[in-house]
Parts: structure tokens; C-alpha cells; sequence
């Protein structure tokens, strides 16, 4: 009686998710500097057993760094454990997917002439040839060369792409190579003023900087046109190779929390169509 | 005295002396120097090339790492994941030609899909040995393929 009554509860597949909100710090914060702001996020997606991960929030506009708030991150997005092999796929998925071999060779049928047979098949002593563009002929045609237009495009599986940004986003965080900012407004359009702060910060040589819009301001538009080793891209740009190329990643509060949102939308939603094989003609 | 000992001696006897006509080349001992440990490294300074003129090293060009091409590599390739979600990032990859961008496939498909497109535009007309020599090659591919590969038993 009871092993039934048991068997029809686990029929029923009742799963209780715990209405649990881990802090990331349980101290009631007192800031000395009241100007501190201090973000507790309310997501759409809690995280159920991960603490959510605290950033400062840094400026721009002077070269010493201050520290302007507390603002947290989502687990899943920005602590997802540190997959090297992900991001090697990605890394080569990314050179893979526009590279076409343009490398060409002809084969006798292409080469110009041969058409005449070189001389009598009889009687000369020599051998025997019907072609001068025969591939053992000098300047004859190539057997098994390359041929143009040799693709390596494939698709790597979506949810693959979406562990790559990921795990390479909580790498560049656990390393501390992760920044965020209130905005991108600088006082000066000089390029030395951003390289300075680079330098005062120990930001490393290169640096991406990340804003959730197409149109930077015109100040850092204007310096980082003669930085070549520090670059600028909306969200949407952002992605695997550009991350591990350039030292730090700088993000603005606005691009951190779109590309949290996407990328938890992503996590939580049905994705079959996303997910299927790749197909020339849906796009 | 012994001095004068010596002189009768020089006097009295008269060390014996055979002539050799012929001394013989493998009669002769060679000066053997450095118990015949011969060194193979050039130790005399400089080598000799230095002299003439120098070898064609090409001159070492780094390639500039940091180039907008380069520096952007891979933009856009997330942009169905971080974008609005409308955009496939196949579509952003404008440097590839539109015949084989996306395509994976032999030489065979690739050249087909190729004829498709190009039958439409006016490059048949503009490159006709372009076009001639693409026949060629599919009919050539069509024949290797379809008569002269063996393609093991059927799954079924």
C-alpha cells in the first residue's frame, strides 16, 4: 500500500526549487565613502546554489582609479567553471568558419596548349608522349593539386558557443582581467591620457573595450583611432578570439548586464530552433 | 783525461756504415703531433664567409600583430547569441565570396553550387573560359565520382 501511494507521488515529478538567494556578502555593508552604490541584483533567472559574483564599478574620466559602487554579476554567466577545451574549439571554430583556401593549381586539361602530339609515337627512339602539358612535362599541368575555393566552414553546436563566451567571460573575471565602468566618457580626446590610465591601472598592453551601443562617445572614438592595441565593439561583437587576444576586458555597467541578460535568456528558454543543424538556406 | 780517452777512442774504432740506395716512401715515420687527435672544430676565428658576400637570409619582417583587420578578428561571430537574435553570424562573414559563404562540402559541391550562381550573372558571358574550363572540371568530377570511385556496400 504504501510502496504504491510512494511510486504515485514520484509519478507526479513535484520539483521544488528552493526560493534560496545567496548573497555574495551577508555583512550589511556600512561604506565609509557615502557616494558608494552598492547593486543588489534582482534577475529574472535566480541563481539557485552559486553565490552571484561582485565587481567594482570603476571610472574613466581621471587616470587614478575610484572605485564608484558594488555591482554584482550573474553565477551562470560570469562564474561558469574555466573550460580550456571550450575555448580552444571556439578559438578554431572562429579561424575555421571564413577561411577559403584560394590556392590553385592547374590540371593539363587548363594548362594552354598540348593539344598536338609532341612527335610520332615511332620510330624516334624517344618516348612516347601525346602532350606537352602532360603532368610529367615541364611546365605541364599539376595532378592533385589544390584546387580553389576549399572551405573549412562548419558550424560549431550553439550551446558550445554560448559555453565559450562563458567560460572565457568567467576566466577573464577570475583572473582579474575583467573590468567594469559607469561610461565611457573621457575628459580629453588625447590618446596618451587613455594610455596613461592603462599604465596606472596595469591594464597590460592591449585592451577591449566593451559599450552596449553603436556610438561610443566622440572622445574615446577619437583617442582609440591611434591606439591600434586598444579597440572598441558593441556587444554583439563581442566573442571568444577578441577576448583572449587583448589583455583586459573592459566592460561598461550597460554592456555587462546585456550580455548577462542574452546570454540567461539563452540559458533558460527553448532553443530547438537555434540548436538544429546547420542549414545553407535558413539564413 | 777523459778528454783524451775519448780521442783514442775517435782514432781506434770506427762505427760500421751500410749505404741505402733507395729510402723507401713507407720506410718513412710521419710526425705524429697530438698523439693523432685531429680537431674537427674550426677553431681559427672567423669563418671565411665573412669575407665575400654574406648568405640570402631574407630580412626579418614581423607582421604587425595589432592591424584593424587583425585586431577585430572574429567580430560579429556571436551575434546570434548576444545580438537581438534575427541575424545568423553567417551572414556577417562579408569578406567570403556569397557563392561559399557557409558552404562545406567536396570540391564537387562547391563547384556546383558555384555554376548555380554564377548562370546568373553575366559572368558566363564575360569569362567564357572561366566558365568553360568550371564545366569541364564538374563533367571530369562527375565521371571520377560516379564511375570510377567505389563507394563500398550499401547500408542497407
Amino acid at each position: 500500500m504504501t510502496s504504491v501511494l510512494i511510486s504515485a507521488i514520484k509519478r507526479l515529478h513535484i520539483s521544488i526549487t528552493p526560493p534560496l538567494r545567496l548573497y555574495s556578502s551577508n555583512v550589511t555593508v556600512t561604506p565609509a565613502n557615502t557616494n558608494l552604490t552598492i547593486t543588489r541584483k534582482e534577475w529574472a533567472f535566480q541563481p539557485q546554489y552559486t553565490k552571484p559574483r561582485e565587481v567594482w564599478i570603476e571610472n574613466l574620466d581621471t587616470v587614478e582609479e575610484q572605485k564608484l559602487g558594488l555591482f554584482e554579476l550573474h553565477p551562470s554567466v560570469y562564474a561558469a567553471s574555466p573550460r580550456i577545451d571550450i575555448m580552444h574549439q571556439n578559438v578554431i571554430w572562429q579561424r575555421k568558419v571564413r577561411w577559403v583556401s584560394w590556392a590553385h593549381t592547374k590540371t593539363r586539361a587548363e594548362v594552354r596548349g598540348g593539344g598536338r602530339k609532341p612527335w610520332p609515337q615511332k620510330g624516334l627512339g624517344r618516348a612516347r608522349h601525346g602532350s606537352i602539358r602532360s603532368p610529367l612535362f615541364r611546365g605541364g599541368g599539376v595532378v592533385h593539386g589544390p584546387r580553389s575555393g576549399k572551405s573549412h566552414f562548419f558550424m560549431l553546436p550553439f550551446y558550445t558557443r554560448i559555453l565559450g563566451l562563458t567560460t572565457t567571460i568567467s576566466a577573464k573575471l577570475a583572473q582579474d582581467d575583467l573590468h567594469v565602468v559607469k561610461d565611457l566618457e573621457l575628459p580629453t580626446d588625447e590618446p596618451g591620457y587613455l594610455e596613461e590610465l592603462i599604465e596606472k591601472r596595469n591594464w597590460g598592453p592591449s585592451v577591449l573595450i566593451v559599450d552596449d551601443t553603436d556610438y561610443a562617445p566622440r572622445n574615446i572614438t577619437a583617442a582609440l583611432d591611434n591606439l591600434p592595441h586598444v579597440n572598441i565593439m558593441p556587444v554583439y561583437g563581442l566573442n571568444v578570439y577578441s577576448m583572449l587576444k587583448h589583455d583586459t576586458l573592459v566592460l561598461t555597467i550597460a554592456a555587462a548586464e546585456k550580455i548577462e541578460e542574452r546570454i540567461l535568456r539563452l540559458l533558460h528558454s527553448d532553443t530547438r530552433q537555434q540548436q538544429r543543424a546547420f542549414q545553407l538556406d535558413q539564413v | 783525461m777523459s778528454f783524451l780517452g775519448l780521442r783514442v777512442l775517435d782514432v781506434l774504432w770506427k762505427p760500421t756504415v751500410n749505404i741505402v740506395r733507395h729510402r723507401y716512401h713507407a720506410d718513412k715515420t710521419r710526425l705524429v703531433r697530438r698523439y693523432g687527435y685531429k680537431e674537427q672544430i674550426w677553431s681559427g676565428g672567423l669563418l671565411p664567409r665573412a669575407l665575400g658576400k654574406p648568405l640570402p637570409i631574407p630580412e626579418y619582417r614581423p607582421s604587425n600583430a595589432w592591424t584593424e583587420r587583425r585586431a577585430l578578428f572574429g567580430q560579429n561571430d556571436y551575434i546570434d547569441i548576444l545580438g537581438p537574435g534575427d541575424l545568423h553570424p553567417v551572414k556577417t562573414l562579408y569578406t567570403v565570396p556569397s557563392w561559399i559563404r557557409g558552404v562545406s562540402g567536396s570540391e564537387y559541391h562547391i563547384l556546383l553550387r558555384k555554376k548555380k550562381m554564377w548562370s546568373k550573372t553575366a559572368s558566363p558571358a564575360i569569362r567564357p573560359t572561366k566558365w568553360k574550363e568550371l564545366q569541364k572540371r564538374i563533367s571530369f568530377l562527375y565521371r571520377k565520382l560516379n564511375r570510377k570511385t567505389k563507394t563500398g556496400f550499401s547500408p542497407d
